[in-house]
């Protein structure tokens, strides 16, 4: 991989954040009217309205409210909360985003150890295994995370008392069992993928010219898979992971609803309930970045992985 | 793919056969979305019966807190999701295309790459957490026409952010089109961009988009059910697949049918739209 590659993908992340940033700042001035008004609602006092105005730079003009925006940023101050005594937004986002990053990684972990199974059980063993695995990633993926929270809380937590139901522990071994319902519910979404990309990229593997070698040459079936086959489906599997990065954050911000876990997904919610826009901003914007963050880092990866991909 | 003529026949056969089940499955969600909430003795918020009795063969699907009939609440939800979700894959799917088509084709590589990059922001935010974003700011109160209170705020919301998938996909379909013989053929007779444009480029970019729209519809009805779930989408006590998962979502243990039933009907339109799309996108290939 070369040292231009390497620049222009990390020129290219800092140019989709910028925009990101420019986004965040557009998006409660692209509604036509007041927006102050459409924010507080109707029954809000004159205070709050002079709040979100003085958080947003409103009494400006609009470039001068993005340099104050950005100086702003540049600093690390996300703004403050309209609503709880004007804590910061950094301090808010701070609290609840590890919560939120732990069902996260525990969701990659579960679809990607449970997905390339599946893919490479299916793909190898081919047959009544190969149809169940793709019907039951067709099912998947048309059962939304969130139903699925439900069903497991009826299941493994009510029906048969195995997790808790929902909420959070005091210290750490304990915050486990209240991450493995969250994560399996997660990862409904992506395993499925996992598991058929994985099938394909193995099923193309295994039609090479040198898979077929390894086996002529005597080497048992099982250092074939693992040695020959599952390195080339490595590279696809952590394009889909990173390619996916949003799609979990969202995911998650319905499933900590559902388990009542306090991440980020709940202070978004109170946020929408409190219209305390400030704080939905910030997450906004910390949450888009993650995301550009994670999906550098999977093109890395691959290439790191596979350096055929290197298109330069 | 050493496939002989017959497998490719089976295989074949079989494809359309999850085809037709797909399309089969979809059309009884509609049918009955549309006439239940029309044919039914009650309407969907008519107190009918005591609160929380088990599905049976007076109220098929059982009843809610109130003692509300939730068959006819879950179909009179289904029309309210299906519509929302016609609206805004219609529009994203005509304006994402156009946009799509219009910057992979311009000359002004300046504004192909500006337009790309704001996509690829738009992309880059967690889908629900912009959605949420611009729900607070288009106002979540707002009733218009014949839709509740709740549906116009995530009407434009996903609007202003799912056509940007669209124009992304028409886009890349667009440049691979571009440089193809039969495009390059009609440059040189001196056809004009414009019929360049809509008889070259667009039949082969609207196959594309438009198998995407397919699946798109139950991407919209999934986040317009998880915004209610949240307490962000419509308002009470309008039905909806998610507002009413929600209401039962505190009496799992003692009801399961009030959010079990939903999340089935939601699954099960899925499952119906997932198969015709995947049949659309692997016929094409």
């Amino acid at each position: 991989m070369g040292p231009s590659l390497l620049l222009r993908r990390g020129l290219q992340a800092i140019a989709v954040c910028a925009f990101v940033v420019v986004v965040t700042f557009l998006l409660v001035r692209i509604v036509p009217g007041d927006p102050v008004s459409a924010i507080s609602g109707p029954q809000a006092s004159a205070e709050t309205r002079e709040a979100i105005r003085a958080e947003l730079h409103l009494e400006s003009s609009l470039p001068s409210q993005f340099t104050a925006y950005i100086g702003d940023l540049l600093q690390g101050d996300l703004g403050h909360s309209i609503v709880q005594q004007g804590k910061s937004v950094t301090s808010i986002i701070g609290e609840s985003l590890p919560i939120t990053l732990y069902v996260v990684f525990g969701a990659l972990v579960i679809s990607a150890v449970f997905g390339v199974a599946f893919g490479l059980l299916a793909a190898v063993r081919g047959g009544g295994i190969d149809m169940g695995t793709r019907a039951a990633v067709m099912v998947f993926l048309a059962v939304p995370p969130f139903f699925l929270g439900l069903l497991l809380i009826l299941l493994l937590a009510l029906e048969i008392p195995v997790f808790p139901a929902g909420g959070w522990g005091e210290g750490w071994p304990q915050n486990l069992e209240y991450l493995v319902l969250p994560s399996i519910a997660l990862s409904a979404t992506l395993m499925p993928l996992v598991a058929s990309v994985t099938r394909q990229a193995a099923k193309d593997a295994m039609r090479q010219p040198w898979a077929e070698a390894a086996s002529a040459r005597g080497l048992p079936a099982r250092l074939v898979v693992f040695r020959h086959i599952l390195p080339n489906c490595a590279a696809s599997v952590i394009t889909l992971l990173g390619f996916n990065a949003s799609v979990l954050i969202s995911g998650a911000v319905v499933v900590e609803a559902v388990f009542g876990l306090p991440g980020l997904g709940q202070e978004l919610v109170t946020a929408v309930t409190e219209r305390n826009y400030p704080v939905i901003q910030g997450i906004a914007l910390v949450t888009a970045l993650i995301v550009v963050a994670i999906n550098l880092a999977a093109d890395l990866l691959s290439l790191a992985v596979d350096p055929r991909i290197d298109p330069s | 793919m050493k496939l002989g003529l017959r497998s490719r026949g089976s295989r074949g056969r079989k494809r359309s056969i999850a085809l037709w089940c797909g399309v089969g499955l979809f059309v009884a969600v509609v049918l009955l979305s549309i006439l239940v909430p029309i044919f039914s003795a009650y309407g969907p918020n008519q107190l009918v019966a005591k609160p929380f009795q088990a599905p049976s063969a007076s109220h098929l699907f059982g009843t809610d807190a109130l003692g509300r009939d939730l068959f006819v609440r879950v179909w009179a939800g289904g029309r309210l999701d299906l519509a929302i979700a016609f609206i805004v894959v219609g529009i994203s799917f005509l304006v994402g295309t156009l946009i799509g088509i219009a910057t992979g084709a311009s000359h002004r590589r300046w504004l192909d790459s500006l337009v790309m990059r704001f996509i690829d922001a738009l992309i880059a935010f967690p889908f629900l957490v912009l959605i949420l974003a611009l729900i607070v700011v288009v106002g979540r109160d707002r009733s218009a026409w014949v839709l509740p209170a709740g549906a116009p705020a995530i009407i434009i919301a996903i609007l202003l952010i799912d056509w940007s998938i669209y124009g992304r996909l028409a886009r890349g379909e667009t440049l691979s089109l571009r440089s193809r013989d039969f495009v390059t053929a009609g440059q040189m007779i001196g056809y004009p961009q414009r019929r360049i444009v809509s008889r070259h480029l667009l039949p082969g970019v609207m196959r594309i988009t438009a198998a995407y729209a397919v699946a798109d519809v139950i991407l919209v009805i999934v986040a317009t059910a998880s915004l209610s779930f949240l307490g962000a989408g419509v308002q009470a006590p309008t039905a909806e697949w998610g507002s009413i998962m929600y209401e039962g979502r505190t009496v799992l243990a003692n009801a399961w049918w009030v959010s079990v039933i939903p999340g089935v009907v939601l699954a099960f339109t899925g499952l119906a739209v997932g198969l015709i799309a995947d049949a659309l996108l692997n016929v094409e290939r």
